[in-house]
């Protein structure tokens, strides 16, 4: 027994005194090694090169938002205008035997949902605009302005019908519910025959324009998908001479996008970021070998300068990230979407913007068969109507450049 | 057990030694850290027990090889540490504690009048780690940070070594030292700013180097016995990733002992040593050291006591860090001789540049004649 207990005792002495405690504070230069870190901090103000835009990687049609605003500027009026088209049943409701053809409507219930607004914007309205059916993808602003002049259906204002009782208007009977966790509002709009009109000609198809007006920043975005415009129609139907009402399934929008005015400055010697559809700029980089064989990047500052005031409306600042690419195919270089950093953009600033690009080129020193080039495009593309163009390469006093802070190879072995 | 059988046995406690597998390294010290690191003692933990004094008269401390001549039969040794250390510095301590195994060796005689042995034990320390907080302009803005500076690992003293009693009154002996080993580095820096990445930087440094010795052992008379040794190494090359990053020279260096037995069951020992440190460079200084110490008792169970004093051969400043220990011990023998167990307790300081070392040290060795 007692030899069990000394063993015992023996096999945790032994494991105590195995703790290794070694770090100790330094007390420099006397009992410090004689390596020390070395940083270096250095500005490539001419290793930035061949920069050059693209402009189309999303278009509107193609955008995950629709929209809308209405922001008078100095010289212009920037004007968003969701558009979307609803197609109908057609002549007879599908899979429906107990009735015959359609006569037309009573009524239609339309949904849209507000997914970006801003809080402060006040006396926000609607102004809900019949449109062509054969609006598409091509549509522009300018097609489009007549019918905006002179078929409007409804009004709607939405702070209005946010401060009646329950949310709902028992005049209009339109009503609004608030996602206030996803800072959305779901509208629901009722159209009267007049302006919910089912045409059996033109297939019971329909196409509605928006546009917003507020007191102050009138910018908004709707959803799409399975976010988008719904219609819900209440109709009168044919069965054997006698007229029934039916309430079909609700239909989505298949088409779903916005025009705008004015349009994007074309691509001129500039680097242009963001706006519809969306462009992106390549800045190509002339990587120091002795940055990226010997040295650990511990901080990379890509400096940039707008050429001009960052356009959009003023309450949707805007991201824009910078990225590597998998490899430098100019315009469709394929973008490495692992790492990524970016930077805000108020629009009407002209700070320089500073973007954090470290983990970027630490990744050019670790993999030297990345091709050194940045690209630069929006966070979210085609869902502001933010742009903002920075001074390209040639121009020599505000052109990119980067800020390295790297650390030099520690001299390990040195006595 | 057989002749063979021991040979195995002993094999296999020092072969991954040789092989570089061997974590080896001694008690650290702050004054190693400038320098090369801090060099080991090369004893077994019966003549630490005695200051090191028994060093020069000790066949199982690797110091001198002439005493293997007495050695009779297969032994194999190991050692190990434990050392609580307080670093005193601006009026700060900091405690620490390391464990190290820095010594293994296997001796026999292979003829008669010729015993030979080999073992390894450490030739210098560099394990460390140090932090440092401190600032830096950077960007136009005062950066601060945390920077940790970390060394694991040690030169081994891999030793192959023979000795032969000439006469009754002469024994001599002779090693060749091969210098090994290898140690992880690491160079840490965080900022306050987390804008800036963490700097972390990792080496293996691998170290080699040679080394040639020779002793004497002589019985004056009766009892009386004096003992003398020199040693030469040739350079520490470093190297990392295949590179040579510094090659320094080793210090000649030569030391003696007396040791005087009026019985069976007391000896007493003195040894001093001198070693040329100062041809590692910069801030490297030659040193002098000496012990004194005895053991009483039956050889059973003897009682040991020691003191000894000297300098340390790398520190700040323009002279040596000086160091001072206190020690004591026992040993008990069992199977009739063919197991030994030392055990012993050091107190050891060292002063220099400011700073000042104290060091709690438990050893604990281990000796197989099989």
């Amino acid at each position: 027994m007692t030899r069990r207990r000394l063993a015992l005792v023996g096999a945790v002495l032994l494991v105590a005194a195995c703790v290794e405690r070694l770090a100790a504070p330094a007390n420099c230069p006397d009992f410090c090694p004689s390596g020390q870190i070395t940083i270096v901090d250095t500005l490539l103000t001419s290793s930035i090169h061949r920069d050059s835009s693209y402009r189309g990687y999303v278009l509107a049609y193609q955008s995950a938002l629709m929209l809308a605003a209405h922001l008078p500027g100095a010289t212009d009026t920037l004007d968003g205008r969701p558009i979307f088209r609803i197609n109908g049943y057609g002549a007879r409701i599908p899979a429906d035997t107990s009735a015959g053809a359609i006569l037309g409507a009573d009524s239609a219930r339309l949904q849209l949902y507000v997914v970006r607004r801003d809080s402060a914007t006040r006396n926000l309205r609607l102004q809900l605009y019949r449109l062509p059916i054969t609006i598409d993808t091509g549509t522009t602003f300018g097609t489009l302005v007549p019918p905006f002049t002179d078929s409007l259906v409804r009004t709607i204002n939405i702070d209005t019908l946010l401060a009646q009782p329950g949310r709902k208007d028992t005049v209009t009977g339109d009503s609004v519910v608030v996602d206030s966790l996803n800072r959305r509002l779901l509208l629901s709009l009722k159209l009267d025959t007049a302006a919910a009109r089912y045409i059996t000609t033109d297939s019971g198809t329909v196409s509605y324009g928006i546009r917003i007006a507020a007191d102050t920043l009138a910018s908004i975005a709707f959803g799409k998908d399975g976010f988008g415009p719904s219609l819900q129609w209440y109709l009168r139907l044919d069965s054997l001479g006698t007229t029934v009402a039916r309430k079909p399934g609700a239909l989505g929008a298949r088409l779903a996008s916005f025009v705008f005015a004015p349009p994007p400055a074309p691509i001129d010697s500039t680097l242009a970021v963001g706006g519809v559809p969306s462009a992106h700029s390549l800045l190509r980089v002339a990587f120091p070998k002795v940055i990226r064989d010997s040295s650990q990047i511990i901080r990379a500052t890509l400096y940039l300068v707008p050429a001009v005031p960052a356009r959009g409306a003023p309450p949707d600042s805007f991201v824009i990230e910078a990225r590597n690419v998998l490899a430098d195919f100019g315009a469709k270089s394929p973008i490495d979407l692992l790492l990524g950093d970016s930077a805000m953009i108020h629009p009407g600033a002209t700070d320089t913007v500073k973007i954090e690009v470290t983990n970027l080129l630490q990744q050019w020193a670790a993999d030297s068969t990345r091709p050194t080039l940045l690209l630069l495009r929006p966070e979210r593309e085609a869902q502001t109507l933010g742009e903002i163009r920075f001074y390209p390469s040639v121009a020599t006093a505000f052109r990119p450049t980067l800020q390295i802070t790297f650390v030099r190879r520690f001299p390990f072995g040195a006595p | 057990m057989t002749h063979r059988t021991g040979w195995t046995i002993a094999v296999l406690l020092v072969g991954p030694a040789l092989t570089g597998g061997a974590i080896a390294a001694a008690q650290d010290s702050q004054f190693g850290i400038r320098g090369l690191g801090t060099p080991g003692r090369w004893e077994s933990v019966r003549s630490r027990s005695t200051g090191g004094a028994f060093g020069p008269f000790d066949p199982l401390s690797p110091l001198m090889e002439a005493p293997l001549a007495d050695l009779g039969q297969l032994t194999a040794t190991a050692a190990g540490y434990t050392s609580n250390r307080d670093v005193v510095v601006g009026g700060t301590t900091t405690p620490l504690r390391t464990t190290r195994f820095p010594l293994m060796g296997v001796a026999g005689p292979v003829a008669p009048r010729l015993v030979v042995a080999v073992g390894f034990t450490t030739y210098l320390d560099r394990s460390w780690d140090v932090i440092l907080r401190d600032s830096l302009m950077l960007r136009g803005v005062l950066e601060r940070y945390t920077d940790a500076i970390a060394s694991d690992g040690s030169v081994a003293d891999v030793r192959f070594a023979a000795a032969s009693r000439l006469s009754r009154r002469i024994a001599i002996g002779a090693g060749l030292h091969f210098l090994a080993g290898s140690t992880r580095m690491t160079a840490e820096r965080r900022f306050d700013d987390s804008t800036f990445a963490r700097v972390q930087q990792s080496a293996e440094v691998r170290y080699d180097g040679f080394g040639l010795s020779g002793s004497v052992l002589i019985g004056v008379a009766p009892g009386l016995s004096i003992a003398a040794w020199a040693r030469s190494d040739n350079r520490l090359r470093a190297k990392v990733a295949d590179t040579t990053s510094a090659v320094t020279d080793l210090p000649r260096m030569a030391g003696g002992g007396i040791l005087f037995a009026p019985s069976p069951n007391a000896r007493v020992a003195a040894s001093v040593a001198w070693r040329a440190w100062s041809r590692a460079g910069a801030g490297a200084f030659d040193t002098w050291n000496w012990s004194a110490g005895m053991e009483f008792g039956p050889r059973r169970m003897p009682i040991r006591l020691g003191a000894r004093g000297g300098q340390m051969p790398f520190g700040p400043g323009t002279t040596a860090p000086t160091e001072a220990a206190g020690s004591l011990g026992t040993g008990r023998a069992f199977a009739q001789g063919r197991a030994l167990i030392d055990v012993g307790l050091e107190r050891l300081e060292r002063r220099g540049g400011g700073l000042t070392e104290r060091v709690w040290t438990v050893l604990v060795g281990l000796t197989v004649r099989p």
